[in-house]
């Protein structure tokens, strides 16, 4: 026979469950369900919709693009400082968004350290684009994409690459033909961590790139700004962006709240 | 002399130590107790962990400070090692890939291999789905459709159920007779050393403690491992078929009657290796009665008592190595000078044919 709980462990369990559900329930129970097809379709949802698909898309693209060569650096091979450098590059997953985004502006921004130089140099001006809102939302989420990768090269037995090698392959033959495919599972996962992450980021983005309509946008930034002048806009993106959550959720049910 | 290694590579708190030579065409048994360090050698040979000190020669050029894609070593791994990911075909066709070459031709010079080391295996299977022998079939395929010139074996046979050991054994056997470079075979197994190797290297505790042939280390063992690991009788000779079932092993000094092996053509067949367990071998003090067709009488050589068991050497024709219990021992008196008769029962003798793989379950 089961025990029954002591009142104050069952109450502060339930409150901490309501904690938790409670806004989810309450943006449900305030969406403005009647003309929800018309907020979502007005102009400005529309574009920061979009605005917002492109953007966490591309900086998925950067993330893998740059974050998986640097995964399989940090667990294949041996070099001095491995542990400072594995430690600065997931830091921006602890980091406030809002520091990100002064950091990016102190890196990038027109007076930036490299910024100025890329704007003398190039004429490249990363503040206030969707460039500069793409660079905010990898710096973000690339962390993510580095520690499932990495997680799946350390995963992956050794003896499949020295067999590689043995065999005359190059390390880059045995990357893209041997080891990629064995951890293209463990990449999927963190692309899509990587992913949802860039689409929900705000703080890094509104700090470095700002707020501009089509530009720099995203569905946060537009949430943000509704707020005050058109609550129920509002809320039915931000129903959009819980939609996404859960679905990322059921995707990676098993990853992320481990094997039941 | 083609293949010459002095290596000395650390591994945590063990250092293996060992300097030997392997000529063109010649198999290299590295025989060792789990631990003993034989596969840290393969590794080192092959490039996969760095030398402490020492050098690899191949062919009077020095390849120690080569990656292992250009060394020309081919290493096939103790489980194989395939790529899990890619088809039985894809596995093989690999390293002509990595180097460029057509994939049309590449997998056909695969399915070619395929057909003569892996005949039972279909080539768009993947490894998962293979029994053990033939993801060995498969990885021995694979190495050496990289065209390497030294060929390393890590423990080919410890992952095979013993029902697919002796095809695989001859296959393997087969394979290095036609090898034309040297070749290594890591093995914890005597039976396997001693039928597939020319030379022994006894490997224990990082450091070799003898090199002979077969014959050599059985006749002058210079360890106690080296007395324990060859105690197995070995024969060489010429079967022939005599009676239903029967045959007739002839070596250079004595005969067996040995059971004429299911499938074998019965005709005269040169160059059979056979095996026999010492605990297989019975000793009497008078001739046996019944069905052994095997009795040899002969003189007791050497008893040497380990724990409840004794080997029992005998100058027997052809000389045999027999256990027996410290019982028997004590119970007929043995001892050196001792006169007595030795038996076993044909179908005892394990018969290693070129060329012929015995039917199997």
């Amino acid at each position: 026979m089961r025990r029954r709980l002591p009142l104050p462990i069952l109450v502060t369990a339930v409150l901490g469950g309501v904690l938790v559900v409670l806004p989810v329930i309450a943006l449900v129970a305030r969406a403005p369900w009647g003309r929800f097809g018309k907020v979502l379709g007005s102009e400005g949802a529309r574009t920061a919709l979009r605005l917002s698909f492109e953007v966490s898309l591309a900086a998925t693209a950067l993330s893998v693009l740059l974050g998986v060569p640097l995964a399989w650096v940090l667990a294949r091979r041996e070099f001095r400082g491995r542990s400072v450098l594995r430690a600065m590059v997931v830091l921006p997953i602890v980091l406030p968004p809002v520091v990100a985004g002064v950091g990016l502006l102190e890196a990038l921004g027109r007076r930036g350290l490299v910024g100025g130089w890329l704007d003398r140099t190039w004429g490249i001006q990363l503040t206030f684009s969707t460039a500069g809102a793409i660079v905010a939302a990898t710096f973000v989420s690339m962390p993510l994409m580095i520690l499932a990768a990495e997680s799946g090269f350390r995963g992956l037995d050794p003896r499949y690459e020295q067999a590689a090698g043995v065999l005359g392959a190059s390390s880059g033959y045995t990357l893209r033909r041997v080891v990629l495919p064995m951890v293209a599972p463990q990449l999927a996962a963190g692309a899509v961590l990587a992913w949802a992450r860039a689409l929900g980021e705000f703080g890094a983005t509104i700090t470095f790139a700002g707020n501009l309509q089509g530009r720099t946008q995203t569905v946060p930034l537009r949430v943000f700004e509704q707020l005050q002048t058109d609550r129920d806009g509002a809320v039915a993106l931000s129903l959009v962006l819980v939609a996404i959550s859960i679905a990322v959720l059921v995707a990676l049910r098993e990853r992320i709240m481990g094997a039941r | 002399m083609s293949l010459r290694a002095t290596v000395r590579v650390r591994r945590g708190d063990h250092v293996v130590n060992v300097a030997f030579e392997v000529a063109d065409g010649e198999t290299v048994a590295l025989v060792g107790r789990n631990g003993a360090g034989k596969t840290t050698v393969l590794e080192a040979l092959a490039g996969l962990v760095p030398l402490e000190s020492g050098l690899i020669e191949l062919d009077d050029r020095r390849i120690d400070a080569l990656g292992p894609d250009r060394r020309g070593i081919g290493l096939a791994f103790q489980d194989g090692a395939l790529f899990p990911k890619m088809s039985v075909r894809e596995n093989v066709a690999f390293a002509a890939r990595a180097r460029r070459t057509p994939a049309p031709k590449a997998r056909a010079r695969a399915d070619a291999l395929l057909a003569e080391l892996a005949p039972g295996v279909n080539p768009d299977a993947r490894p998962p789905q293979l029994s053990g022998g033939e993801r060995q079939r498969v990885a021995l395929a694979r190495t050496l459709a990289s065209a390497p010139r030294v060929l390393l074996l890590d423990e080919p046979l410890a992952a095979v159920d013993a029902s697919a050991r002796p095809g695989l054994r001859t296959m393997l056997r087969d394979t290095l007779a036609a090898f034309p470079g040297p070749s290594i075979l890591v093995t914890h197994d005597p039976v396997e050393a001693m039928t597939l190797a020319d030379r022994l290297v006894l490997l224990e505790d990082g450091r070799i403690t003898q090199i002979g042939t077969p014959h050599d280390v059985r006749n002058h063992p210079a360890t106690r491992y080296a007395a324990d690991l060859v105690g197995v009788n070995l024969f060489e000779g010429t079967l022939e078929p005599t009676d239903a079932g029967a045959g007739r092993l002839r070596t250079s000094d004595g005969e067996l009657t040995v059971a004429w092996p299911d499938g074998l053509a019965r005709s005269m067949t040169p160059v059979v290796r056979a095996t026999l367990a010492p605990a297989e071998i019975t000793i009497h003090a008078e001739r046996p009665e019944g069905s052994s067709r095997n009795a040899f009488q002969g003189s007791v050589v050497e008893v040497a008592i380990a724990g409840s068991r004794a080997r029992v050497r005998l100058a027997t024709t052809p000389p045999l190595v027999a256990e027996v219990t410290t019982g028997s021992v004590e119970r007929m008196g043995l001892a050196p000078g001792t006169e007595v008769w030795a038996s076993c029962k044909a179908v005892e003798i394990r018969l290693m044919v070129p060329g012929f793989e015995p039917d199997t379950l």
